[in-house]
């Protein structure tokens, strides 16, 4: 009887155990009075800004421009081409092979429209002296490249219509080559060719000629296509086969329209124009307070544009040396070097860009770098002849302003 | 028949058990007083006998009077509400854990372990709305903490002459806690957390003495004097606040920033508590006992506010209370008589340190214990109900039901002699 008490109690011991040991865990409301964590708010004003120019770098497009527009002149594109093909295995030595004929090269661009309105003839030159660099997709522009180190006109074409299927269609352009440039390409004296090269119209036009790029999403890069035969014996051959080799790198060489009044009277920023801007920020004598977290550290820039622009996206960057306020000036390389750790990206929307910038910010609460101000520019991937303009210091009540919110104990 | 009225009971307390305080959060929280459910169904403070006759399980002067060798564990759920809202707090957990050996009649020791405060809290306040710039913010602020100082303790009971015995006790006092300010602003947890780990000691020298007895009653005295040995000392480990985006409650890849700094602080003498208390017995033929209780406890630390949400602390707490016990017989006839019945009001009044408001705690509590098998075996219940209320602060309302079980073996134990 005993044992079976003892036996009993211990379960029901055990069964409480099990039953009371959950746990509710509802907030006690109370006063936010003496209670630690403090959110706080600062306004900062900006004190000086300005705009520049550079010459304009359009490597990153997602087209290849040709003709001219809006006073753009598009001067010349370059393209470089992988040194191995599309399966990754052949490189151009291998037509060195005794056993493999080289019988042509192709160099196909794609039109961005599907069919033709307005035909061209373009031409082709390639740098057979230049080593194995020609040139630099994010650097390269119309003042710091030579023209002149491209050879003689290679080849010639205009533009064709191609079936892709029963019902759509696609325009290329298509460069034939003889076996002269494929020679010099293999050529085993050089070494890294740089499978690069210029294509320009022939005569100049006022229209405006698109081609996919290298940075086009689902678009045709630029294609060199190799022709070839292969001889299995001395007497048996192969058909004519062919190996793809893609554009690496390309870039359209293009000339801006002269600055307007506009452009140098607001902070402006443009790609095909070279337009960046510079804002300092007075956060002088700022502390963050030891522990605390900015939660946004926002510069809203209001755009005065009369129609409603939305979409553009902008990149900033911290300056890492003093920034040159006086007046609107032009650059041929930009001068301003910032840090890259600390970019911050946004979008306008409805004619208001709103910069977080809490992560230099903090830098700068904590006294850890020092502020010499913000760098911003248009993202590569906005409409590059897009030139988008915001308030500067001159407008009485939309001039650009830093607004921070950050928690602390 | 017995069994099925012992569930009904049963369940009826468990039915009415309910959740923990808004008072954690000064400083260290508040300090528990009673550990062994038996003597939380009596309220008292651990002096006077509430677990067998003459017996208390929290004084170790005591413990000479046991029959048996014991293995003990208190376990109890606590729930604690606001008066004026539906809001309640519950957590559960050990009460303490202790085994107890008597040595003839004269001596004893044992070992335990227990919690010594509770800081065991969350708070949210109500949200404001404020415009920046043209931008509206909601916000409000949620704190929440947990954890607390353990004791574990050694105690060795002795004989002053044949109607008096002291008890010696050594605490170790250990553990850690944790909190977490957090502020919510538009949705967006920004939240801090602070560690805390703890380690210190205490000495507490029990008496308890017959002061008178007859036939028909008994007069017995108690009395504590609780000082610390090496005050608390602890590491703070305080992190910066972050930005919780994916709101898991968790530091990770995804929030901001991507690197969190954590300051390592040594603080010393953070808690040093002292205390005297006496109590006084009467028992009576009938197994009925009375009993009165009186504590000082006062927190002598130099180093305040290491610990808490709220900036004061509870600086010292006064304990008065008084209350009936009746020993349940092993030998009765009917089951009832077999039952041992406790029963007890209580009054603390804390101060705190440096605003210098008092806390009052009143408290009513009532338990039962029964005995069975040869050994002595005891599974106790308690249930205690109450209110803390301070000024410009919300009444509280708490409940605690505790659930003990004892079993015992025979050590040490004179044994009866071969006829």
């Amino acid at each position: 009887m005993n044992n079976n008490f003892f036996i009993l109690a211990i379960g029901l011991y055990l069964l409480c155990l099990l039953v009371i040991s959950s746990c509710e865990e509802a907030a006690i409301p109370i006063e936010q009075d003496n209670t630690p964590v403090i959110v706080d708010t600062v306004s900062f004003p900006v004190i000086k800004t300005t705009s520049y120019q550079i010459p304009p770098v359009l490597g990153n497009a997602e087209h290849l421009y040709f003709g001219e527009k809006d006073g753009f002149k598009y001067l010349y594109n370059l393209i470089r081409f992988d040194s191995t093909d599309v399966s990754n295995i052949y490189s151009f030595d291998h037509y060195n092979d005794s056993l493999i004929v080289a019988d042509s090269l192709k160099l196909s661009m794609r039109l961005s429209l599907d069919s033709i309105d307005q035909n061209a003839e373009f031409q082709l030159r390639y740098f057979p002296d230049s080593g194995d660099s020609v040139f630099n997709e994010t650097s390269t522009n119309y003042l710091n490249f030579d023209r002149n180190t491209a050879s003689s006109v290679i080849a010639t074409a205009v533009m064709m219509v191609d079936s892709i299927d029963s019902v759509n269609t696609k325009v290329t352009l298509n460069f034939m080559m003889d076996t002269s440039i494929i020679n010099v390409i293999k050529d085993t004296s050089i070494i890294n060719f740089n499978q690069s090269f210029l294509v320009e119209l022939k005569t100049g036009t006022s229209s405006e000629f698109k081609f996919h790029s290298s940075e086009k999403v689902t678009g045709d890069p630029p294609e060199l296509i190799a022709y070839f035969r292969q001889f299995l014996s001395d007497s048996v051959v192969q058909d004519t086969s062919y190996h793809t080799y893609l554009s690496i790198q390309d870039v359209s060489v293009i000339e801006p329209p002269v600055i307007t009044l506009l452009d140098s009277s607001y902070l402006s920023i443009s790609l095909a124009k070279g337009l960046r801007s510079l804002i300092m920020v007075d956060m002088e004598g700022w502390e963050l307070p030891k522990k605390g977290i900015i939660s946004s550290a926002e510069l809203i820039y209001i755009s005065p544009d009369s129609d409603t622009l939305t979409g553009y996206s902008v990149t900033s960057y911290p300056l890492k040396i003093e920034g040159d306020y006086s007046q609107f000036k032009s650059f041929e390389t930009d001068p301003y070097i910032v840090d890259v750790n600390f970019n911050s990206s946004s979008s306008v929307i409805e004619n208001i860009l709103k910069i977080n910038y809490r992560k230099i910010s903090t830098e700068f609460g904590r006294g850890k770098m020092t502020n010499f101000g913000f760098k911003i520019q248009p993202s590569n991937n906005n409409d590059p002849f897009k030139t988008v303009l915001f308030h500067d210091l001159s407008s009485s009540d939309s001039y650009p302003v830093m607004r921070v919110i950050y928690v602390h104990p | 028949m017995f069994i099925l009225r012992l569930i009904i009971i049963l369940l009826l307390m468990i039915k009415i058990v309910v959740s923990q305080s808004i008072f954690n959060a000064y400083g260290l929280g508040l300090s528990r007083t009673s550990y062994h459910t038996s003597v939380n169904g009596a309220g008292s403070i651990g002096l006077v006998p509430t677990f067998h006759p003459g017996v208390s399980m929290d004084n170790p002067a005591t413990w000479p009077g046991l029959k048996f060798t014991y293995i003990s564990g208190s376990f109890s759920n606590q729930s604690n509400g606001i008066k004026n809202s539906k809001i309640t707090n519950q957590a559960a957990g050990f009460n303490k854990i202790q085994f107890v050996v008597p040595i003839r009649d004269k001596f004893g020791f044992g070992i335990s372990v227990k919690p010594i405060n509770n800081h065991n809290s969350f708070f949210s306040t109500d949200t404001i709305s404020f415009n920046f710039g043209g931008k509206s913010l909601l916000s409000n602020k949620e704190f929440r903490s947990g954890g607390g100082i353990m004791s574990g303790s050694f105690s060795i009971s002795l004989p002053l002459n044949k109607n008096m015995g002291v008890g010696i006790s050594v605490n170790k006092l250990f553990g850690s806690s944790r909190d977490e300010q957090s502020l919510v602003l538009n949705s967006t947890y920004y939240r801090l957390f602070n560690i805390r780990s703890y380690s210190g000691s205490t000495l507490n020298l029990d008496f308890a003495g017959r002061l008178y007895g007859d036939e028909k009653v008994m007069i017995l005295a108690f009395a504590r004097v609780g000082m610390t040995n090496k005050p608390v000392s602890g590491t703070l480990y305080k992190f910066d606040f972050y930005e919780d985006t994916n709101n898991n409650y968790s530091y990770d890849s995804d929030d901001y920033p991507a690197n969190v700094d954590v300051d390592t602080i040594s603080i010393r003498n953070i808690y040093a508590p002292n205390s005297f208390s006496f109590g006084f017995n009467v028992g009576f033929k009938n197994n009925l006992n009375l009993f009165s209780e009186f504590q000082l406890w006062n927190d002598e630390a130099t180093n305040a506010n290491y610990a808490s949400i709220y900036n004061d602390q509870i600086g010292s707490k006064t304990h008065i209370g008084g209350g009936v016990v009746r020993f349940g017989d092993m030998g009765a006839r009917d089951w009832q008589d077999q039952i041992t019945f406790r029963s007890g009001l209580y009054r603390d009044k804390y101060v705190l340190r440096h605003t210098g408001k008092t806390l009052i705690e009143n408290g009513l509590s009532m338990g039962i214990g029964f005995k069975f098998a040869a050994t002595g075996n005891q599974i106790d219940f308690s249930f205690r109900y109450g209110s803390r209320s301070m000024r410009s602060s919300q009444k509280e309302l708490f409940q605690e039901f505790t659930i003990g079980v004892s079993l015992g073996d025979i050590w040490f134990l004179r044994r009866r002699a071969k006829q």
